[in-house]
């Protein structure tokens, strides 16, 4: 089974491009659908965020059209789509969805929004029978790396918008902002923005000042909050524990004085200035008054620039931790790559000893059923014990990659070709057998669920088990 | 028995400073995860040394200097957890475990050879009166602590960078607020523990025992300490100000415990 991923994403495609491919959360599962339907797509997910198209498919040999995929679906222009889209095969596939997943390949590197974006996308592709096993285990890996980077790195510990590190050092004066108050000055996007943060931070209250009284008014209803005149803003101030001014002033609305008036209304409560104002609005010697910080708009901008080199230093130490689980994650798929060998050395000596008893059946047929049955057994327990070393030898060089010696152990045993040997096994029996000749998988269901004829199976699983079990002992 | 839970105790203390460092200062989740109930442990078995000691002895107060500090150090140690419970905040361990390790170190090496000879020690107001003022002590440093790491936080604020390794200091607000909550704590724990004190030195002694330079100064340490309350109530003093009060109280603190060696009446840690 191979690994495809196409898509773009906001390195490769204007917003333009984007938006035309951007698929609506309720016509997900339908898309899924159409895309599983493709020939030779085995398995699919499509994980559509504002900044990324992406399709992630397993299918067989014949790899799937996936750009004609999206370029009929999305009714784009042949060609239009080809200089933007990118395809990771196998292991560079696996690697890229780790980064997607842990937000190393995000326009903000380490925001948390994608993780969750890709959870949603593998239950949507659950839902509609779209994940199998393979993919499945790629999934779960790819959210356990995420996992990882979020705990063993500080990516997404610092902010990195204007509006976030005004929440940011908000919480570092007052802790918590339940209950706190923010006073409005002015209007204008950024400031508006910072307000907003704040109420979804837990910011209590708003009070919105304006010299249009009107613009304040709606303002405050736009945030469930109160207007107050323009006039009243110094009486006002002292009730705020946060004040955002954006106004267009050419001269500071607030001066030194004037802050230690609050402050002294306030019994010396902190308060948090954000001047997102040019020219200022606040004199910036009220940074100087004690239980008072002042942040203008060059302030913010260096601690949101300062925290996104700290972010680029902490994504350095997530890459080396998607190498380490992507490595891990193909020691998994190499070690299900033996067991057709397994499988094959496993039926090819148990027919050697069914033609070994066959052409031994007159000289046996004289004995009583329960000595017949020690034979059965006798010859079961020794074939079992000569196959051990080679099956672990096989196992464990799945496990390291080690190609040689698969080599040498498959010409050894005559067990031809590997792809003569996966015909004959589906991916999960072969798990199955893996798992069975590690005799640490507790899932014995899978046995139950395995295609293969009954007595194949039953031989095969019962060899490895016994034959692991024996030569141990 | 008691002697192995207190050495049990001070490896965990000893252990839970060491993994505080990474926990505190490298800001990593999982060692915070392995340095908390280790801190906890400790603490769990100091308490059962402390108790089966005190039972063993028949008695209620700590006796003598080893014992005095083992005290000091659970009740540090019981703050630092109190305060880590209702405030979230690991940050007090930096100091706070190393010092209960510090504490418990001697006392748990072995027994104590000075004790307090007085009979009364097997008194329960004396038991109130030992505990209540450990317990402003302790209080106190947590106070003394939480004003200077307010320091700390508004001057990286105001001066706007934001050095790596101050990343571990808690809110502003928070940090005032353990200092509030341990001033007005220690305040109580320190009238009652002088109030009880008074009362048995004025049956026991009489006057001459108030001029006595121990007993001397820990009045002067209450009376800077209904200062400190009333100016930071009447003023909401915060910052700079604030942490000069507190100072000055945890200096007369200090002397306190050093004026141990000049007290002829109120002495401990003599053969």
């Amino acid at each position: 089974m191979k690994i495809l991923l196409t898509g773009l994403n906001h390195k490769t495609a204007p917003v333009e491009l984007r938006e035309r491919l951007a698929i609506p959360s309720e016509a997900l599962p339908e898309t899924t659908r159409t895309l599983l339907a493709e020939p030779g797509v085995h398995e699919a997910l499509i994980l559509s965020t504002c900044n990324r198209v992406e399709l992630l498919v397993s299918h067989e040999s014949t790899e799937p059209e996936l750009r004609r995929f999206l370029e009929s679906h999305f009714s784009v222009e042949d060609g239009t789509l080809a200089s933007h889209l990118y395809h990771h095969h196998d292991m560079e596939a696996v690697r890229h969805l780790f980064r997607v997943a842990s937000s190393l390949d995000s326009m903000v590197v380490g925001e948390p929004q994608i993780l969750g974006q890709v959870k949603s996308a593998y239950a949507v592709s659950r839902s509609v029978g779209a994940i199998k096993s393979p993919l499945d285990k790629l999934l779960q890996q790819a959210f356990s790396a995420a996992k990882r980077v979020r705990s063993e790195t500080e990516i997404g510990s610092s902010s990195v918008s204007i509006a976030s590190v005004a929440v940011d050092l908000a919480k570092r004066i007052f802790g918590s902002l339940q209950g706190k108050s923010v006073l409005l000055v002015g209007a204008g996007k950024m400031s508006e923005l910072a307000a907003r943060h704040l109420l979804q931070n837990g910011a209590k209250s708003i009070l919105v000042a304006n010299r249009t009284f009107d613009r304040a008014v709606r303002l405050a209803q736009q945030f469930k909050g109160q207007a107050i005149r323009y006039d009243d803003l110094h009486a006002r101030a002292g009730e705020a524990d946060i004040l955002i001014t954006s106004t267009g002033a050419p001269q500071p609305i607030f001066r030194v004085a004037d802050a230690q008036q609050f402050l002294h209304r306030r019994r010396n409560r902190p308060m948090f200035f954000i001047d997102i104002a040019v020219p200022r609005d606040v004199e910036p010697a009220v940074n100087r008054l004690e239980g008072v910080f002042l942040y203008d708009i060059d302030d913010l901008q260096s601690v949101a620039v300062s925290n996104l080199v700290d972010r680029s230093r902490e994504a350095e130490r997530a890459e080396a931790i998607i190498a380490e689980e992507a490595e891990r994650y193909r020691k998994r798929v190499r070690s299900i790559d033996a067991a057709p060998a397994i499988v094959g050395l496993q039926a090819s000596a148990e027919e050697m000893r069914q033609a070994e008893l066959r052409r031994a059946r007159a000289r046996l047929q004289s004995l009583t059923p329960e000595q017949q049955a020690a034979v059965e057994t006798l010859t079961r327990g020794l074939m079992n014990k000569f196959l051990h070393l080679p099956l672990l030898a096989l196992k464990e060089a799945a496990s390291e990659g080690d190609v040689v010696t698969l080599e040498a152990i498959r010409n050894a045993f005559h067990l031809g070709p590997e792809s003569e040997l996966e015909s004959q096994i589906t991916v999960q029996e072969a798990q199955t057998h893996v798992c069975e000749a590690d005799c640490d998988c507790p899932d014995q269901q899978v046995i139950e669920s395995s295609p293969l004829s009954e007595t194949a199976s039953a031989h095969a699983n019962e060899a490895v088990v016994a034959g692991v079990n024996k030569g141990r002992s | 028995m008691f002697l192995l839970w207190l050495r049990v105790a001070a490896v965990f203390y000893g252990l839970a400073s060491l993994l505080a460092i990474p926990a505190i200062l490298g800001h990593r989740p999982q060692w915070k995860k392995i340095c908390m109930p280790i801190a906890v442990g400790a603490w769990f078995f100091h308490l059962i040394s402390y108790v089966e000691e005190l039972a063993l002895a028949h008695r209620w107060m700590p006796e003598g200097i080893h014992e005095v500090q083992s005290t000091l150090a659970l009740l540090v140690v019981g703050i630092f957890l109190l305060i880590w419970v209702r405030y979230r905040t690991i940050s007090f361990g930096l100091f706070a475990l190393p010092l209960a390790f510090l504490l418990t170190l001697v006392p748990a090496i072995g027994m104590d050879r000075y004790t307090f000879s007085s009979p009364m020690i097997r008194s329960g107001w004396i038991f109130i009166h030992v505990t209540s003022l450990l317990a402003a002590y302790a209080t106190l440093i947590f106070s003394m602590l939480a004003s200077l790491l307010y320091l700390v936080q508004e001057r990286r604020l105001k001066n706007k960078r934001s050095p790596g390794f101050l990343e571990w200091l808690p809110p502003l607000d928070t940090m005032d607020q353990i200092a509030r909550t341990m001033l007005v704590l220690g305040f109580h724990c320190m009238t009652i523990g002088l109030a009880t004190g008074s009362l048995i030195a004025q049956e026991s002694y009489g006057a001459a025992y108030f001029t006595d330079p121990k007993i001397f100064l820990s009045f002067i340490m209450w009376g800077l300490y209904v200062v400190l309350l009333l100016v930071r109530r009447s003023t909401g003093l915060r910052g700079r100000r604030a942490v000069y009060l507190s100072s000055a109280v945890f200096i007369i603190m200090l002397s306190v415990w050093a004026a141990n060696l000049f007290s002829s009446v109120h002495r401990f840690g003599l053969p």
